[in-house]
């Protein structure tokens, strides 16, 4: 539910002994540039630059804690659902859950233009994924991300193969699930339980859909047993933090960090 | 301006507190944070036009049924019902109505009572103006070993809650408690107590305020059960139930939930407001006993600190600040003294150097204040807690609404909660009727238009 751009300014201290502080320059730079460069897939093209009226900035600025010297509480399990995968195959939204995996989800539409939504969110999965198989490659079997549209009339599972790239299916490194649903009977049961609420924009004259969604963006961070442990907001999203929380249920899994 | 030290003085207190008994005048600061300001950075705001206003009222024995029920008020400007009680909903139990919060959808509300500990969860969504009771959590105590849910506080997910007292033996250490938005227990925590990095740390609580872009969290400190539920001409005479005050504030790491370091902040910490303003990084508080202002920054090497930067004084020998509420822009402060009824604002340009630059008289007693987000708009209940009200001709019972063009207020209406047959007014919060109104904190959305917007649930019911 954001209007305007805001530049995401990381401004983490030095990072502590493992996990912090690399996607201080990486997200500082990335995120505005991601705006118009070629760099990312071609929906990331779709994204507008920096609104000139745009006031704020994201700030985060404090140090992170190692994976492993904290706990992170189980919320609620996580809700399943019915959904289609990018060949179209029915699903239980579960089934990309558990499975010895750590997974993080987030909804999303593939038209979103709203830097602080889908397009951020996309960009922190994205230096997760790269992070992941840069200094934990033995532990990228063991993760998974999930982006689940809300948007199932134009985010059919064509759409979203092609919104996909080459992320999807990726035949190594972390595994990367790109979901959608029939329809809004299917979805809706779905966002009820995540709690995430969704509208469409309509014009103020005619009262007619804009084609742009509002949302406030929650991430998901879901352990091997199916349980939410984490839940990041769109303000809050920090990748240096989810990493952490990452590799932190991985530990509890006596999984061996490098 | 001080930086945080060790002046506050047992007997100071006792002092100041018989000097008002002396006075005539019975009763001492309590509890309260309304605001749309004062929200959980991580629920949705009211950035524009609140349409209703909910008080969360105590149930008085003879008045009505005599339980404590959530009382909604239209404030929708040209309602023919505006200013009026358009719902009452008894919760059918007397047990120390107190404080509300959100989650962070801002689909339900959940609202505490000091004496019973039951938490009442309100679906405040489905139909904003006529909420509807979903669930009663009865066994918090029970299962926490806390007494007095006093402050609710959206996470992500969950709801964090700061208890009053403990269930051993209903003193101030207390703690915190995070519960899943289904109502389901996840934690307690333990207040800091002994000597916490070379500070005394009483384990006390009293309320909370998270600033995400600094991943802290930070408490104040007030009293336990036996204080609280205690008659108020009783408790002052009592010099050593008057010992049992918070002196501290504590400041955490909010991913973790651990306290980093403890101030010291004599006579009771009341409401915690971090400044909204960007690029701002402090909070204030009021000390109740002392009248203090303090703000909670980092000094120039980053480290969290907390400073005395002014005293609330009144005609009255004790000024007994209670609530505050904070402008969104951080620049104004107003500020309630119980015993006398009156209000004042303070300007916070320089939150260092605040200046009180205008007062007006509420009612007899005032206690809690919530301003709209745009700050035009500014409300005032008068309960403090059921034994602490004043007796008789001054126990106002009242929500009155001000316009404020940022010189004087100008009153709007005033409900009296005693011939409303309703009871004490106490917490307020607001909503919207259309939810889709709703704006994050952070969303930097000033001035655009939020009217047009069709929810997905109802295109599906289309």
């Amino acid at each position: 539910m954001s209007y305007q751009s805001a530049n995401i300014v990381i401004r983490a201290l030095p990072p502590p002994s493992r996990g912090g502080g690399v996607f201080k320059s990486l997200l500082s730079l990335l995120f505005p540039l991601s705006l118009a460069c070629a760099s990312l897939p071609s929906h990331a093209a779709a994204v507008p630059v920096k609104d000139p009226n745009a006031s704020g900035e994201l700030i985060f600025d404090y140090e992170t804690h190692p994976p492993g010297t904290y706990t992170l509480q189980k919320i609620q399990h996580a809700a399943s659902g019915q959904v289609l995968d990018t060949e179209g195959r029915v699903r239980a939204l579960a089934d990309s859950f558990g499975s010895g995996k750590v997974t993080l989800l987030s909804f999303i539409y593939s038209s979103c233009a709203d830097p602080n939504g889908c397009p951020y969110a996309y960009t922190v999965f994205h230096l997760i994924k790269s992070r992941m198989e840069r200094e934990q490659p033995q532990l990228t079997g063991k993760t998974r991300l999930v982006s689940l549209s809300f948007d199932p009339e134009r985010d059919t599972p064509e759409v979203l193969k092609l919104y996909a790239g080459a992320d999807a299916n990726a035949a190594k490194g972390m595994q990367w699930d790109f979901l959608t649903t029939a329809s809004l009977r299917e979805l809706i049961p779905i966002l009820d339980a995540y709690r995430q609420d969704v509208y469409f924009d309509l014009d103020p004259k005619t009262g007619q859909p804009l084609g742009t969604m509002s949302h406030v963006l929650k991430v998901f961070l879901i352990d091997r047993a199916g349980d939410v442990r984490e839940i990041y907001t769109a303000s809050y999203l920090n990748p240096d933090v989810v990493y952490n929380d990452i590799l932190t249920l991985l530990l509890e899994d006596g999984a061996a960090l490098k | 301006m001080s930086k945080c030290n060790n002046r506050f003085s047992l007997q100071a207190l006792v002092a100041a507190v018989s000097a008002t008994v002396a006075l005539g005048v019975v009763a001492l600061p309590s509890l309260s944070h309304a605001d749309e300001t004062c929200n959980s950075p991580f629920t949705p705001l009211i950035k524009g036009q609140e349409d209703l206003v909910y008080v969360w009222t105590l149930g008085v024995e003879g008045i009505g049924d005599g339980s404590d029920k959530l009382v909604t008020v239209d404030v929708r400007p040209g309602s023919k019902t505006f200013g009026k009680v358009i719902a009452s909903l008894s919760t059918g139990d007397r047990g120390e109505a107190h404080h509300m919060g959100f989650t962070d959808d801002r689909r339900y509300m959940w609202a505490g009572a000091l004496d019973s500990n039951k938490i009442f969860i309100f679906d405040i969504h489905s139909t904003p103006a006529k909420p509807k009771l979903v669930k009663t959590i009865t066994d918090f105590a029970e299962k926490t070993g806390f007494v007095g849910p006093h402050t609710f506080y959206a996470l992500p997910g969950r709801m964090l809650i700061q208890a009053l007292s403990n269930t051993k033996d209903h003193g101030g250490r207390t703690g915190l408690v995070v519960y899943n938005n289904d109502g389901e227990l996840i934690n307690t925590i333990d207040m800091p107590t002994g000597t916490f990095k070379g500070v005394y740390a009483d384990g006390y609580g009293y309320d909370l305020g998270i600033n995400p872009q600094q991943n802290v969290l930070l408490t104040s400190s007030f009293t336990g059960w036996n204080n609280y539920m205690m008659d108020m001409g009783k408790l002052v005479k009592d010099p050593e139930a008057m010992k049992h005050f918070g002196k501290t504030m504590a400041i955490w790491d909010a991913k973790t939930l651990k306290p980093k370091k403890v101030f010291e902040v004599p006579g009771a910490p009341l409401e915690i407001r971090w400044s909204l303003k960007e690029g701002d990084n402090w909070a204030v508080t009021a000390a109740a006993l002392t009248g203090k202002l303090w703000v909670v920054k980092q000094d120039s090497s980053k480290e969290w600190q907390a400073y005395d930067v002014g005293t609330i004084q009144t005609e009255s020998p004790v000024p007994l600040p209670v609530d505050i509420s904070l402008s969104a822009d951080g620049k104004g402060l107003w500020a309630n003294t119980f015993l006398d009824g009156v209000t004042q604002y303070w300007d916070f340009s320089d939150p260092m150097k605040p200046k009180m630059i205008y007062k007006k008289k509420i009612a007899s007693q005032v206690n809690m204040v919530s301003q709209s987000f745009d700050g035009k708009r500014v409300y005032f209940t008068t309960s403090l807690l059921g034994n602490w009200d004043k007796k008789g001709k001054g126990d106002d019972q009242l929500l009155k609404m001000y316009n404020w063009d940022g010189k004087k207020l100008a009153e709007v209406f005033s409900i009296d909660f005693y011939k409303e047959k309703l009871g004490r007014a106490h917490h307020m919060k607001f909503q919207a009727i259309n939810l889709k109104e709703l704006q994050p904190l952070q969303a930097r959305l000033d001035g655009a238009s939020t009217q047009g917007k069709l929810a997905l649930t109802d295109l599906l019911s289309k």
